[in-house]
């Protein structure tokens, strides 16, 4: 398998074109190449091999010559012997050559000598007219035989080899020789440059290893040696074979045979120089052939394998890019852009693969939640730029104190996760807590100017405080809302001691703080009831909290937190604005201008820039500020008396009316009532409840509505729910009503459908209350 | 005789010699042929082919017997040099090769030109050259070489 999947790498690799073409380069020049040689190889044996047998039948034939014009010869000495020692004439050359019988006078010469060497007859009178010195003479004079004789070594030219016979007496002694002349070239006259080229040799050899003659081109020599069984040696039939011929050197494929009944062998030699001539110009223009074949394949493969490759590189180049567009957009996708850092989809990621690492070793792992305290005041105080910058700063120094296997993140805003994988025990988690606590203490530097700032930590740990991310995740962030509570600037570890009351709180206020932005509060509308006309004569708003998970909760589950927490500047603004904008609303749809009532809490009462608030809630949304009515606790009335009264008489100037909401609860001066500019005070359901009815005693509401009209006061009866209830606020001349038995508290469109309804009737009570309509 | 007149005589002598010579360099040869053979006329081209073995008839496809004069003869030199353009070396040569590979067989020599001519004109198909002058009725000239 391994084996094959290296195969298949392989494979894969080698269609990459920088592998593949240069491969196809190779293997067109390797077939291109291997079968030029083979061809050159094969060109030259077959060449090799038909010289060899060229060698061999030209020997045949040339031996077939050779012993035919010696047969000649030799017939002639025998034929001329014959006559001679016949007739003991010496003078029958004529009469044999009148009868034909000697070879043709114009190559041979045929001569008579006695036995002291002088010619007695001739067939070409003048001439060497004793032989008694010559070879054959002496040679004939001991023995009886046909001889031939040599010539001296060099060029032949015009000499003559010599055949002879020995002439006998009757006796038997020597008598004389009978000689046949002929010119040395006669041998090798059928010399064909046409088979034998300029460099082959043709030539006749003694059984003495003497050349009687040898001719290569027109070059005629005879007289030197060879060894004569090293170059007869072999059988007959054989091919030739290539040998160096020893008087010149040259390579020959070289055959000789020794001649039936004559002591002379025929030679012959091709040249190999000269026979592989032909091979070697066929060699040369197959090895031009191939190298015109290897540049065209060379050139070919290599256009193709640039296009190939510069095609490869632009979609390498593209997939890079889109790969590098991916990265980005996943890094993006899992980054804080601020930061840098992971965000909380990263971490969500991180602690789940966190949590499953932990379970299976056996691991704890702890997430520790961080928020700034006071960040938001840097931010409005110093701009966005500035808090961005806090927040860049906070970033680098929460990643310089936590190991590098532990990950900070940003959930958003202020808010900072540590990740503490891998946890030893807990003392590290406080440790690091403690480290991030100090390190955010120390002076930032904005703007050139050096800032403050703390923050709260809370930390939960796996498995104890959660087994899942988001547990351990709300846990975290629960535990960091204990640190605030316990005055910021602290961590806490999350622990299932926190009563359900703190945990409900905590919760609350976390979620609170989101809710103005995801814009999950409400305002319900309760129309006040005028007792005389039964119409109605104004109306409260309310808020109401649409919680996405716990549903509708009513201020007063969550107004304490909001009071506690500040959060209730934010939501009485937008409260106060809503308000004003759906009076404005109201009388553009072409309903009667209409008293509205807004509570303010002590928080809001106390705020410094509540004047300045409404003011510009009122400008900038075109409220009269005359249909407006604050209604405040009677225990905040009490609290500082002075500064109340600046602020009521603050708000009075404004053209705003004030109630006293909930009267009868508190322990109010009447003194210092009547001091307030106040417009109408509201009797609490509690006194209601209690005073009014078949087993209460109405004489405490009786005197508060009493006290109401000796201040010229408009009474209102909060927490109206029986109809006996309603019958005893009318008699007793309570102006106006408001509770379940008239109306609940309607949503806007509800509340818009019911005002339709009575249109007129408000208009009267808008007039009675000394209201224009406008 | 005095010297002086042996003398003349010697000069005079020399001179015919030399005479003599000249005009056998300048000798006009003859083609012949038995007056019997009916070929009237043949080129240079045909009598240099059938002398150098290379055809062995005559145009009519009558075979032909050569005869040749003596090796030494300078007349032989002179026909083989007007009709041919070879040296007597090199008619031997084309002869030997002829004869070597048995493909041909060389003219008849004879030794003058009585005896060529004697021996034309009684061979219906001999062909022989000799001097114009030496020619008579008893042979018919085919081809002149002056």
């Amino acid at each position: 398998v391994a084996f094959k999947d290296t195969l298949h790498r392989g494979l894969g690799r080698a269609t990459e074109p920088q592998i593949l073409f240069p491969l196809i380069a190779a293997s067109l020049l390797a077939v291109i190449w291997g079968t030029t040689f083979s061809l050159v190889r094969v060109n030259q044996s077959v060449v090799a091999h038909a010289a060899a047998v060229s060698s061999r039948d030209l020997l045949g034939t040339y031996e077939a010559q050779v012993v035919r014009a010696l047969r000649e010869i030799d017939q002639a000495l025998i034929l001329v012997k014959f006559w001679a020692e016949r007739d003991g004439s010496r003078r029958t050359l004529a009469e044999l050559r009148d009868k034909g019988l000697l070879p043709p006078d114009l190559l041979f010469v045929v001569s008579i000598a006695d036995r002291d060497g002088a010619i007695v007859d001739s067939t070409r009178p003048a001439g060497k007219q004793n032989v008694a010195d010559q070879d054959y003479f002496r040679r004939q004079r001991d023995s009886d035989a046909f001889f031939i004789g040599q010539l001296p070594r060099g060029p032949t030219g015009e000499a003559k080899l010599h055949f002879s016979r020995r002439l006998n007496a009757p006796n038997g002694a020597f008598d004389g020789v009978v000689i046949v002349a002929v010119n040395a070239n006669y041998f090798v006259s059928d010399y064909e440059p046409a088979k034998l080229g300029k460099h082959g040799v043709l030539g006749l050899l003694g059984t003495d290893g003497v050349f009687r003659v040898r001719r290569t081109g027109d070059a005629v020599i005879s007289g030197d040696t060879i060894d004569y069984s090293a170059a007869v040696a072999g059988a007959d039939d054989a091919d030739a074979t290539i040998s160096t011929s020893r008087w010149d050197g040259a390579q020959r494929w070289t055959s000789a045979r020794e001649l039936y009944g004559f002591p002379l062998a025929v030679l012959i030699g091709l040249s190999v120089d000269e026979q592989m001539i032909v091979a070697q110009r066929q060699t040369r223009s197959y090895v031009g052939w191939a190298a015109l074949r290897s540049a065209l394949a060379l050139l070919l493969t290599g256009v193709l394998g640039r296009m190939s490759w510069q095609l490869a590189r632009g979609q390498r180049r593209e997939s890079e890019t889109k790969l590098a567009h991916a990265q980005r957009v996943e890094y993006l996708a899992y980054h804080d852009g601020l930061t840098g850092l992971p965000n909380r989809a990263m971490f969500s990621k991180l602690l789940s693969q966190s949590i499953s690492e932990a379970h299976r070793h056996n691991k704890q792992l702890a997430v520790a939640f961080l928020d700034l305290d006071r960040f938001k005041q840097i931010n409005d105080t110093l701009g966005h730029e500035a808090g961005d910058q806090m927040l860049q700063q906070v970033a680098s120094r929460l990643k310089g104190c936590v190991r590098d296997s532990n990950t900070v993140a940003r959930l958003g805003g202020d808010e900072f996760v540590v990740l503490l994988p891998e946890l030893g025990d807990g003392k590290y988690a406080a440790l690091v807590a403690q480290k991030i606590l100090l390190l955010i203490a120390e002076a930032f530097t904005l703007l050139g100017q050096e800032f403050r700032i703390t923050a709260s930590i809370g930390i939960s740990t796996y498995p104890q405080d959660g087994l899942d991310e988001q547990t351990l995740t709300k846990n975290a962030d629960i535990a960091m809302y204990q640190a605030k509570s316990e005055g910021k600037n602290n961590f806490q570890f999350y622990s299932e001691k926190l009563n359900a009351n703190s945990l409900e709180r905590l919760t609350l206020e976390s979620s609170l703080r989101h809710a103005l932005e995801r814009n999950e509060f409400r305002l319900y509308y309760q129309a006040k009831r005028d007792l005389v006309s039964g119409r109605i004569a104004g109306v409260e708003a309310l808020l109401r909290w649409e919680h996405p998970d716990l549903g509708t909760i009513a201020p007063i589950q969550f107004l304490a937190v909001a009071q506690e927490t500040g959060l209730i500047i934010p939501i009485g603004k937008w409260v106060l604005k809503t308000v004003c904008l759906q009076s404005v609303t109201w009388q553009q749809q072409g309903l009667p201008p209409m008293g509205i009532a807004v509570n303010l809490t002590a928080r809001q009462f106390g705020d410094e820039s509540l004047l300045a608030d409404v003011t510009s809630i009122l400008t900038a949304t075109g409220m009269d500020p005359q249909l407006l009515e604050f209604g405040l606790a009677e225990s905040l009335l009490m609290h500082d008396v002075d500064d109340t009264l600046r602020i009521l008489t603050g708000l009075k100037a404004l053209g705003i009316r004030i109630a006293i909401d909930d009267f009868g609860t508190g322990y109010s001066s009447l003194a210092t009532l009547q001091r307030f500019p106040l417009d109408t005070i509201k009797i609490d359901r509690s006194v209601i409840r209690d005073y009014v009815g078949v087993t209460g005693d109405p004489k405490l509401a009786d005197a508060i509505i009493a006290m109401g009209k000796s201040l010229s006061l408009t009474v209102v009866a909060q927490g109206v729910e029986t109809k006996e209830q309603a019958e005893f606020l009318q008699t007793h001349a309570c102006d106006e009503l408001q509770g379940f038995y008239f109306k609940k508290p309607l949503p806007v469109d509800e509340f818009t459908k019911l005002l339709r309804g009575q249109a007129t009737e408000i208009t009267y009570i808008g007039q009675r209350l000394g209201l224009k309509a406008s | 005789m005095n010297n002086s007149r042996m003398k003349g005589i010697a000069m005079t002598v020399g001179a015919l010699t030399i005479g003599i010579i000249h005009v056998a360099m300048a000798v006009e040869i003859v083609v012949i042929v038995n007056p019997k053979n009916t070929l009237a006329k043949v080129t240079g081209d045909q009598i240099e082919q059938i002398f150098l073995g290379k055809s062995t008839a005559l145009p009519g496809g009558a075979h032909v017997s050569l005869v040749d004069q003596a090796d030494d003869s300078a007349l032989r030199d002179e026909f083989y040099q007007k009709a041919t353009g070879r040296s007597k070396a090199q008619v031997q040569a084309i002869w030997a090769r002829l004869v070597f590979s048995g493909r041909g067989l060389p003219p008849k020599v004879l030794g003058s030109s009585a005896e060529v001519k004697k021996f034309v004109a009684s061979n219906p198909d001999a062909i022989g050259y000799i001097e114009k002058s030496e020619a008579n009725e008893s042979v018919k000239i085919v081809l002149a070489l002056p």
